[in-house]
């Protein structure tokens, strides 16, 4: 397959769920975008954004009902065993086997994606090891904790060479020290050339791993392009963190003068989140000395959340004007 | 055929790792006949006169508790999409690189096999234990009525429990369906004697129709004309089971 195919490509994908009734939902409307081959693409959106629709659709579990969807160049309404040759998909629940041990997880998987019987055993062991459930190898999952199983679910995917990968918030519920061995291995893979498309509520998880990003609305999409152009889509947010000895009382009063998206108080500690084409952040820096004896402050630009927050404001804004 | 060997596979591992499965799936149809049916046995004494012919008890029942078999495995493997289904793994197992008749076909399979393996448990224990005279030159076609009538049964509750998205009313479904059809049939008692508006339910049950056939096939009761009808009608009712599964696989659960 040629890599100037893109891995994913949709154009005007729609979706209405319960069409023929009174109330149809439009999880997808007309959503058009692109995966390259080897990246890690990041899916964002707030619940019923249409996130798991959009996956359902690529991994051939429902039909659009206008648009077109393409993995790897192939139809995925017309092309649907061709395209799940080519896949491995984490869905969001806890697709695994309950009654089966780990292991017979993760051979079953093996066998359903045509591995030669040696090469199931052997990275059976690879994947277990690496995963690190060596000790509930024989372990029914059943008695697993949702974490491992989720690890599980993560490690049934590097059992086998499919060259696009479909994770719908697969690291919810690992703790931390599983979810870094999970996104280090992710970014590995990618490394290797396979395509990761994954959907996520974790923002700096996004931020940190995806090549790209494309925030969805109700089906739409907002914006895409990679982590800092995103940032600097939404607005240009500037984060302002600042330490008092002792807190004045009318420090707050005195800063939501300043147009901002946030102000909050922890202790003695205020942030502070405005935006840089609307207010100089050196105005708000010289008032927060003047209001008391600084001990430390910090500046930042905005994170991928405030984008986040200020694009779904911006795009529903934009939407209800025209309408 | 690899993909309907990996689906196999996998019907085995679950029935093998859960031991109260495996005894439920090949030892509950003989523990009825043993027990209820011994019990009947005793209460009836000189039997039944079926089409002329005189029957013991234990004898008539033998096929309706391989028909019971053929329905209770079929309930079993349907149930188990919404095992799947709440365990999440149904919609990954249909991002697997197989057709949906693969995945239907593998699974109706292995529980074929099972149906047969308990078939002919069954039938040698009641030749063994209670003595029921089984025309043994008909085997292969008692097996392959076994077989059909898992798969029938097997299909129609499948189109069910697509169709019915939730595990508590497809219970109850389940439960007023099982009542129903093993009652209004011939699986406990001859047709004859039961009232008229019962009869006429009860010829139109496909339960009815698959005892009548096993009986005919294990023990020689019954008349061929209406056996061969019944015969006729219970592929017909697996034909269309079988579509409306697929149909509701293809178009129902993918919306």
């Amino acid at each position: 397959m040629s890599s100037s195919v893109p891995a994913i490509e949709a154009e005007a994908l729609v979706k209405i769920y319960h069409e023929n009734s009174a109330h149809p939902v439009r999880a997808l409307d007309e959503l058009s975008l692109q995966v390259r081959q080897g990246e890690i693409f990041g899916l964002l959106g707030q619940n019923g954004a249409g996130k798991t629709t959009f996956l359902r659709v690529l991994t051939t579990l429902t039909r659009a009902t206008a648009g077109h969807a393409r993995l790897l160049g192939l139809d995925v309404a017309r092309k649907g065993l061709e395209v799940r040759q080519r896949i491995c998909a984490v869905l969001q629940e806890n697709a695994v086997e309950l009654f089966l041990s780990v292991e017979d997880n993760l051979q079953t998987y093996g066998r359903f994606h045509s591995l030669r019987r040696g090469e199931i055993s052997r990275r059976s062991d690879q994947v277990i090891e690496q995963f690190g459930l060596g000790s509930n190898r024989k372990q029914k999952v059943i008695d697993l904790s949702g974490g491992l199983k989720r690890r599980l679910q993560v490690a049934k995917v590097l059992m086998v060479d499919k060259p696009v990968v479909f994770l719908d918030e697969a690291t919810t519920g690992m703790d931390p020290i599983s979810k870094r061995a999970t996104l280090d291995t992710l970014r590995e893979q990618a490394r290797q050339g396979r395509t990761i498309l994954l959907t996520t509520h974790i923002l700096e998880e996004a931020e940190e791993l995806c090549d790209r990003i494309a925030i969805i609305d109700r089906g739409r999409l907002v914006a895409v392009g990679d982590p800092n152009s995103i940032k600097s889509y939404g607005s240009a947010a500037v984060d302002i963190r600042v330490t008092y000895g002792a807190l004045p009382q009318e420090a707050i009063a005195r800063l939501s003068r300043f147009p901002h998206t946030r102000l909050e108080q922890r202790h003695t500690t205020l942030e502070i989140c405005i935006d840089a084409n609307r207010v100089s952040p050196f105005d708000v820096l010289a008032e927060i000395a003047k209001i008391g004896s600084v001990v430390s402050f910090e500046v930042s630009s905005g994170t991928l959340e405030d984008a986040f927050v200020e694009l779904l404001g911006k795009g529903r804004r934009e939407r209800s004007g025209d309408q | 055929m690899r993909m309907i060997l990996a689906v196999m596979y996998r019907e085995y591992l679950i029935r093998t790792t859960t031991l109260t499965w495996a005894f439920y799936d090949l030892f509950i149809p003989v523990t009825y006949l043993l027990l209820f049916g011994l019990g009947l046995d005793r209460a009836v004494g000189s039997g039944l006169s079926i089409a002329g012919k005189q029957v013991g008890y234990n004898a008539f029942f033998l096929p309706g508790v391989l028909a019971m078999a053929s329905f209770g495995i079929a309930i079993n493997t349907s149930y188990g999409f919404f095992v799947d289904r709440d365990n999440g793994i149904f919609y990954e197992f249909l991002t697997y690189p197989m057709t949906r008749g693969e995945f239907l076909i593998g699974k109706i399979l292995f529980n074929c096999l099972l149906s047969v393996v308990q078939a002919m448990i069954t039938v040698t224990l009641a030749a063994l234990f209670l003595q029921i005279p089984i025309q043994w030159a008909f085997t292969s076609l008692l097996l392959a009525g076994v077989v059909i009538g898992t798969s029938g049964w097997f299909f129609c509750l499948t189109t069910f429990a697509l169709r019915i998205r939730r595990n508590d009313m497809f219970n109850t479904f389940l439960n007023v369906a099982y009542f129903v059809l093993m009652f209004a049939s011939s699986m406990f008692y001859p047709l004859q004697g039961l009232p008229p508006w019962l009869q006429v339910v009860a010829w139109a049950n496909p339960l009815t129709w698959h005892c009548d056939v096993l009986r005919f096939i294990t023990i020689g009761v019954g008349s061929m004309g209406t056996v061969i009808v019944e015969a006729l009608a219970f592929n017909l009712f697996l034909i269309v089971s079988f579509a409306g599964a697929v149909h509701t696989l293809r178009r129902g659960v993918l919306g």
